[in-house]
């Protein structure tokens, strides 16, 4: 086997201009799928901070029976007591926050409009992590202290007319069933970075998210740790942390509770197959087509090698090495290309893109190279010249030995 | 029964009339350690008469057997063991491997019947200074002369130790004195190992060397080397 490997190896370098122009092609098309991938890799991660740092943490934690009960009877599953729960997984390393939170819809009025809103209420202690990805665009955050202060989404300020320092009276219903009123002060503006959320986005302190909900519990603890990637191995210990406790929970990951987020890797996901298969092909008709002047060019040869006694699988087993050696090469070096590539978006400060859809903001767009980038990448290239080396190798095993040596 | 034996062998091709015949119920038996040129103008059928012989080709009709072994109904795997296990092959036009040493391009033939690495790069280095090459054997055939290239070919055959080389115009690329070199070769190897030549050529020289004269005329086969000298046969060369 491994002089069959030798030999295709030297035959891949026996006509050098050839081989340069099919392991070149190959470079381009890898690279091309690397980088988008890396873009779109990217592009994932963004959005995946995005909707864990401004909206939903790693881990939501809930009293048993919220996913169940909590249209129908809201108030039978909230959490009654979170102060020790929270004190007890604040502990535990790799967490960097943890937070109740509690939310409801309501009326927003300024006296002159009135628009819908949807309310978190927050301890304005636990929020500085989760404000990394919240731009403030005019007024301050929210501080401890300050329990009539909130923020208000960039498009909801439009839709009130309200400015920093305004009074805005938000309109809900308690637990209860009674409709209640309670009013804060516009303390900052804020862009998530959605439009949507911008548009109904309000952050007030929880204690006046419970006085409007007539309710002294909070609805859920969000858990923030310092790197998603420790999730898988921290959400088990956060469970241990809970079953010491004699109410019962239910953990929700955020990664369940990201529709959006699912829809979008799908789409994305979806583009980056049709793409890649678009360069399989034009790599495997480049390599195609270098395979066949090669089983032309050297017919006599072929001859040769089967009246010495080589069988048509050899043969076959040699154009095809020679096939997956080229698509190795141009892969290997595709890798190298890419990193290059990469290295000097991120040397210039990104390529700027516009506002996604739905979007508020451009950014700067990076290729994140990582492994499984690299290798789904390599893995089309390899296999598309292994299938453009099938023919060509199959057509050398079929020729005729007298008429090849005629050649 | 000889080393070579061919029963009512036929072959015929395909040309824009009808078929054409090159064989006609060939019979031959060559033995062991004989040196035979077939002989014949041009498109007599020569070469056909050696593919056949060799395995490369396969007869219409009749029977071909190689040291006792029936060619007829066999599979490619089976074809190729007998080409590297009993046949040796010398052509026209070397047909060495470019990329390969000529040591490499000896030591193929052993690649194929699956010896190990040491013992063949023996063997190859034994066959290159037996053909006078010993000082070439890491050059390239594109840094060797036709009859150096002519002589990797013939170590080439040798590499398994075959019973029989079948040469199909071996002298044809190569000048006079270069050609009467290659064809002391191949007369030393016929007389010292026993190996069985089939040599087809136009060459005078060449039939000059072989023990039997095989005269092919429209497709028969006569045996000329008992009915006339040799003198006689040259012009039909």
């Amino acid at each position: 086997m491994f002089d069959l490997v030798s030999l295709s190896v030297r035959n891949i370098f026996r006509n050098r201009r050839r081989t340069i122009i099919t392991v070149f092609s190959i470079v381009v098309g890898f690279s091309a799928m690397a980088c988008f991938g890396g873009f779109i890799e990217f592009s994932f991660e963004g959005l995946r901070e995005t909707t864990i740092r401004t909206r939903l943490g790693h881990l939501q934690i809930y009293a048993d029976g919220y996913s169940q009960h909590r249209v129908s009877d809201p108030e039978s599953v909230l959490i009654s007591e979170p102060d020790e729960v929270m004190a007890h997984i604040a502990k535990l390393p790799g967490v960097a926050a943890v937070t109740p939170r509690l939310s409801f819809s309501g009326l927003g009025s300024t006296g002159r409009t009135t628009v819908n809103v949807s309310v978190i209420g927050v301890d304005p202690e636990g929020e500085e992590e989760f404000a990394d990805f919240e731009t403030l665009v005019a007024g301050r955050p929210l501080e401890p202290g300050d329990p009539e202060g909130g923020l208000i989404g960039e498009e909801l300020r439009n839709g009130l007319g309200a400015e920093v320092g305004d009074w805005v009276t938000v309109l809900t219903t308690s637990f209860g069933g009674i409709i209640n009123a309670v009013d804060f002060r516009v303390a900052g503006v804020v862009r998530t970075g959605s439009k949507e959320y911008d548009s109904v986005f309000v952050k007030v302190p929880i204690e006046l998210a419970q006085r409007a909900k007539e309710t002294a519990e909070v609805e859920r603890i969000v858990v923030l740790l310092d790197d998603t990637d420790d999730l898988s191995a921290l959400q088990p210990r956060i469970e241990e942390v809970l079953s010491m406790f004699d109410d019962e929970f239910e953990t929700r990951r955020w990664d369940e509770l990201a529709g959006f987020y699912d829809a979008v890797v799908a789409l994305y996901t979806g583009i980056f197959t049709v793409f890649a298969g678009i360069v399989g092909v034009v790599v495997m008709f480049s390599v195609a087509n270098t395979m066949t002047m090669a089983v032309f060019e050297r017919t006599g040869e072929i001859g040769a090698l089967r009246a010495i006694g080589a069988r048509r699988s050899t043969l076959v087993a040699m154009f095809l090495i020679e096939g997956v050696g080229v698509g190795l090469l141009g892969a290997g070096l595709g890798v190298v290309a890419s990193w290059l590539i990469a290295g000097a978006v991120q040397a210039t400060g990104g390529i700027a893109m516009p506002p996604p859809p739905g979007m508020s903001q451009g950014f700067q767009a990076y290729f994140s190279l990582t492994g499984d980038v690299l290798r789904n990448a390599f893995a089309v290239t390899v296999a598309a010249t292994l299938v453009s080396a099938v023919y060509p190798a199959y057509a050398a095993s079929r020729i005729r030995i007298v008429e090849a040596l005629q050649q | 029964m000889g080393v070579i034996s061919l029963r009512a062998v036929s072959k015929s091709y395909p040309s824009a009339d009808a078929r054409l015949e090159v064989l006609r119920g060939v019979d031959l038996e060559i033995d062991a350690g004989e040196f035979v040129a077939a002989i014949g103008p041009s498109g007599s059928g020569k070469s056909t008469l050696l593919n056949l012989i060799g395995g490369l080709d396969h007869p219409d009709s009749g029977t071909i057997r190689i040291d006792g072994l029936d060619l007829g109904g066999r599979d490619d795997r089976t074809l190729a063991a007998i080409r590297n296990k009993k046949l040796g092959f010398v052509f026209q036009s070397f047909h060495l491997i470019p990329v390969l040493t000529a040591a490499e391009n000896v030591a193929w033939p052993l690649v194929l019947k699956g010896m190990e690495r040491r013992s063949r790069a023996a063997r190859a280095t034994e066959l290159l200074e037996r053909v006078g090459l010993a000082g070439h054997l890491h050059r390239t055939p594109g840094r060797l002369s036709g009859g150096q290239r002519q002589r990797v070919a013939i170590a080439r055959a040798l590499a398994c130790r075959p019973k029989i080389i079948l040469a199909d115009e071996p002298t044809g690329n190569l000048d006079a004195v270069t050609a009467a070199g290659i064809m002391e070769l191949f007369a030393s190897l016929n007389r010292e190992e026993g190996v069985t030549f089939v040599v087809s050529t136009h060459d005078p020289m060449v039939v000059s060397h072989a023990g039997r004269r095989l005269q092919l005329t429209e497709g028969t086969l006569r045996d000329t080397s008992r009915e006339r000298p040799l003198h006689e046969d040259l012009p039909h060369v």
